[in-house]
């Protein structure tokens, strides 16, 4: 077939098929439809019934886990048993939230007005704090007892992924309300011995239990460490190398990380975990560029964001041990952190 | 077989972009008329019972009025050539007791054409301000009805039809996530009342009206830059560039190392922009040196010129580099004085920082907001911006941002010369199209009363983006 011939049938032109094109058309067009019906198989497995006429109103039900998640900057909540179900979508804008315990803080939009603040919202969405930032958002956290709020900022946006660029990474006590406004600040030990240097960046932070020592990204002379820090004490001391935006399980055990391939962040990242005890790291079957903080939904599951061409987000799950498959959990949606059960029948 | 091979494969190729198309041919004998179904690229519905909550994944879509329920539909009508004959939107009823109902709705047409489909709640719903189209009367369960939208679906393009009962007893239709039911946009192309001999049709000949073509955020020491200034070699015309020129500094030896190699084939034919990666080196030294007398006067980085019956406005967003670029400043009343001086009837502008932008690491830059308020007063038709390494369309708008179909600017982000793509972040309204994996360069041809876009795609990519506007 040559160009040429291509286009002497364009259709919509008058065009002339005989049966047996018409049957490859309808066979082609079957295939799509197929494709199609498999792709919604399980998001639509409850659809027609769940959700009908009035006495039944499809309310997010709250008997459950749910996924706190954004749905193009609006915070929202769906339910993790049915993630692709019907979902509550408030008026709170957030460039990244994260919630836990009744604290759910949110990094807001950079605006006409002015730049981005972290809000502190109550479980109810009720705005109890606000502390203006500089910056552009990029990584938030809030410790499990609900105590601790971590985030991270660009500095400045340019050339991000290829080279330079520049982070500020920041700490509130909501009990003390005490601000660590950069964690640069505290005493950097990179493989057991003092560092200073002006190019130190630190982000992504991740808490431990006890709302004191955490785990973050300490970049510095072209190396991303994995870096072990204790807010009371001001320290932050390097334990692995080539480790970016880590999250700790909930046994503490393990670090889910994303992983520079060939050690060049331009070209993307793999999802990976480091064994925190015998520093082994196992890739997870997600081999698309995952740049992310991810979370764990349990011991043995990672949740992660990705972006499609569009711009259009998902978030994503896939097995923390390198086995399985990844597989879509909440279409059109970014940002997740895990709400545990709790016994309202509704929620807002 | 040849040729059928060849319609396979066009309608294949259509498939793949809008999910599920199927052409369904007239009888070969009275093969003057074609139809294209498109299935929806959104829907969903809302309900005033919870005002709160999306269903843009259920596999349901209802209309009601007690509750209130409205559902919402989109669809991509795209690659439809020929003169359109019809238009119908087809929908199934569910197949379970309670999708019956006295009234199948009544279907409008809708302004606002980019709204999120798992994001549409009761409380933030898009308004339902367009025409009529039709009615559907009493329903029964597990059967399609039809209306005719031919008067709002007349050829390629997004359409929104909103939907609302004025019955208490609701109807239940299938959502696009059913696949086989899913609503249909059933398009008749036939040809047109002269059929134009055309035996062998070659690639539509040059109209003869001008070509601007070009980029944003272009050459670094990456590949990017040598992908779109091959693009270039075909594409006779102006080239532009919006902006973040050569990497990272804009230096002489940047653009001598960067540039000169690859879009410096076509110097002789470019009307440059400074970025803020120019004025690394201070004052933009480096810039204006290497694209002299094409930059406008050394130093300010604003001009302007014509092509055919359009004025091109070049602006610098450097804003602080060049003493602001609020009301007043030197820029703005240059700008305002310009444009009241123009006699052309179209007017483009293109600068580096975008007014509007749905990218995640350079938000809205508000301080070229008078410049945008200048240029609407004097009717512009276009602006084009990089800084965000993507691509974005928006709607015509205001200078707010709302959408404005009457006097609207159309923006458009073309940061892909080049340089690293970036994320998107939240998407800001009345963005239509994105992309983010796609070097290319933005194509305008300038025809008298109109232009025509075209984001032509590095050599191996398929994004693309085309489409036409009246001038104002």
């Amino acid at each position: 077939m040559t160009e040429s011939e291509f286009r002497e049938e364009e259709p919509g032109g008058g065009a002339r098929l005989g049966t047996r094109a018409r049957m490859l058309i309808a066979a082609a067009a079957a295939v799509v439809l197929a494709g199609a019906a498999v792709v919604y198989a399980a998001v639509a497995s409850d659809g027609p019934t769940a959700a009908r006429e009035s006495d039944v109103p499809g309310v997010v039900r709250a008997d459950g886990a749910r996924l706190r998640v954004l749905d193009n900057g609006l915070l929202s909540e769906v339910s993790l048993q049915d993630p692709s179900g019907p979902r509550s979508v408030s008026a709170q804008q957030c460039d990244r939230a994260y919630a836990a315990a009744g604290t759910v803080a949110c990094l807001r939009p950079v605006g006409a007005l002015g730049g981005t603040h972290l809000a502190v919202l109550d479980g109810d969405l009720r705005e109890v704090r606000s502390i203006p930032l500089t910056g552009f958002p990029n990584r938030l956290r809030v410790s499990d007892s609900g105590r601790m709020i971590a985030w991270t900022l660009f500095v400045s946006g340019d050339a991000y992924a290829g080279g330079e660029f520049s982070t500020r990474a920041g700490v509130l006590d909501m009990r003390t309300g005490t601000v660590v406004a950069s964690v640069e600040e505290f005493a950097v030990t990179v493989d057991g011995r003092p560092h200073r240097a002006a190019d130190v960046n630190v982000w992504g932070i991740t808490f431990t239990g006890d709302d004191n020592r955490f785990f973050a990204t300490v970049g510095t002379a072209g190396h991303r460490y994995l870096a072990e820090g204790d807010l009371a004490g001001r320290t932050l001391k390097t334990v692995a190398d080539g480790v970016e935006c880590p999250s700790l399980s909930p046994d503490e055990t393990r670090v889910a990380f994303k992983s520079a391939v060939g050690g060049d962040p331009a070209r993307g990242w793999r999802l990976s975990v480091l064994d925190l005890a015998t520093k082994k790291v196992a890739a997870t079957v997600e081999t698309r560029s995952v740049d992310d903080q991810a979370i764990w939904l349990d011991d043995h599951t990672l949740a992660y964001g990705l972006q499609r061409s569009d711009g259009v987000n998902d978030v994503w799950a896939v097995p923390a041990d390198g086995t399985g498959a990844a597989r879509l959990l909440v279409p059109g949606a970014n940002s997740p952190s895990l709400q545990p059960s709790r016994d309202h029948a509704e929620v807002r | 077989m040849r040729r059928r091979k060849a319609v396979l494969a066009a309608i294949l190729a259509t498939a793949g972009a809008v999910a599920t198309t199927v052409a369904v041919l007239g009888d070969a004998t009275v093969a003057s008329a074609a139809t294209t179904t498109f299935t929806p690229v959104a829907d969903t519905y809302v309900d005033n019972s919870v005002t709160g909550t999306n269903y843009g994944t259920s596999g349901q879509l209802g209309v009601d009025n007690s509750p209130v329920k409205r559902m919402f539909l989109r669809f991509n009508v795209s690659g439809v050539t020929g003169t359109v004959t019809g238009a119908k939107l087809r929908v199934h009823t569910d197949d379970v007791s309670g999708a019956e109902s006295p009234s199948g709705g009544t279907y409008r047409a809708m302004s606002n054409t980019t709204w999120s489909e798992t994001g549409v709640t009761w409380a933030n719903q898009p308004a339902i301000d367009g025409a009529t189209l039709g009615s559907v009367g009493s329903v029964t369960r597990n059967t399609w009805y039809e209306v005719d939208v031919s008067s709002y679906v007349k050829g390629n393009g997004q359409f929104s039809i909103g939907v609302t009962s004025s019955s208490s007893d609701g109807a239940d239709f299938d959502s696009r996530e059913t696949g086989s039911t899913a609503p249909q946009l059933v398009i008749t192309t036939g040809t047109s009342s002269t059929p134009t001999p055309t035996p062998t049709p070659t690639p539509t000949p040059p109209s003869g009206d001008p070509v601007l073509v070009g980029a944003g955020d272009i050459a670094n020491s990456g590949s990017g830059d040598t992908a779109t200034a091959a693009l270039l070699d075909n594409i006779p015309g102006t080239v532009f560039t919006a902006g973040d020129d050569a990497y990272d500094n804009g230096s002489t030896a940047d653009f001598n190392n960067y540039y000169a190699p690859t879009w410096g084939r076509h110097k002789a034919r470019t009307r440059p922009a400074a970025g803020n990666h120019e004025y690394n080196t201070s004052g933009a030294s480096g810039y204006f040196t290497y694209f002299g007398s094409s930059a406008g006067e050394p130093g300010k980085g604003y001009y302007s010129y014509n092509l055919g019956s359009w004025h091109i406005v070049v602006l610098n967003s450097n804003c602080s580099s060049i003493g602001g670029c609020n009301a007043g400043s030197a820029q703005e009343q240059w700008l305002r004085a310009d444009l009241a001086a123009n006699t052309r009837s179209c007017t483009l502008a293109y600068w580096h920082h975008p007014r509007f932008t749905s990218g995640a690491n350079h938000a809205p830059t508000t301080s070229v907001g008078p410049l945008v308020q200048a240029l609407y007063d004097n009717n512009a038709e276009v602006v084009v911006t990089g800084h965000n390494h993507q691509y974005e369309r928006f709607a015509p708008m205001n200078p707010s941002g709302q959408l404005d179909n009457t006097r609207g600017i159309r923006h458009f982000v073309v940061g892909t010369g080049g340089a690293g793509m970036y994320n998107f972040g939240t998407i800001q309204p009345n963005s239509e199209v994105r992309n983010n994996n796609t070097f290319g360069v933005l194509k305008f041809t300038l025809h008298a009363g109109s232009y025509d876009w075209q984001f032509v795609p590095q050599s191996g990519k398929t994004f693309t983006d085309s489409g036409t506007n009246s001038c104002h």
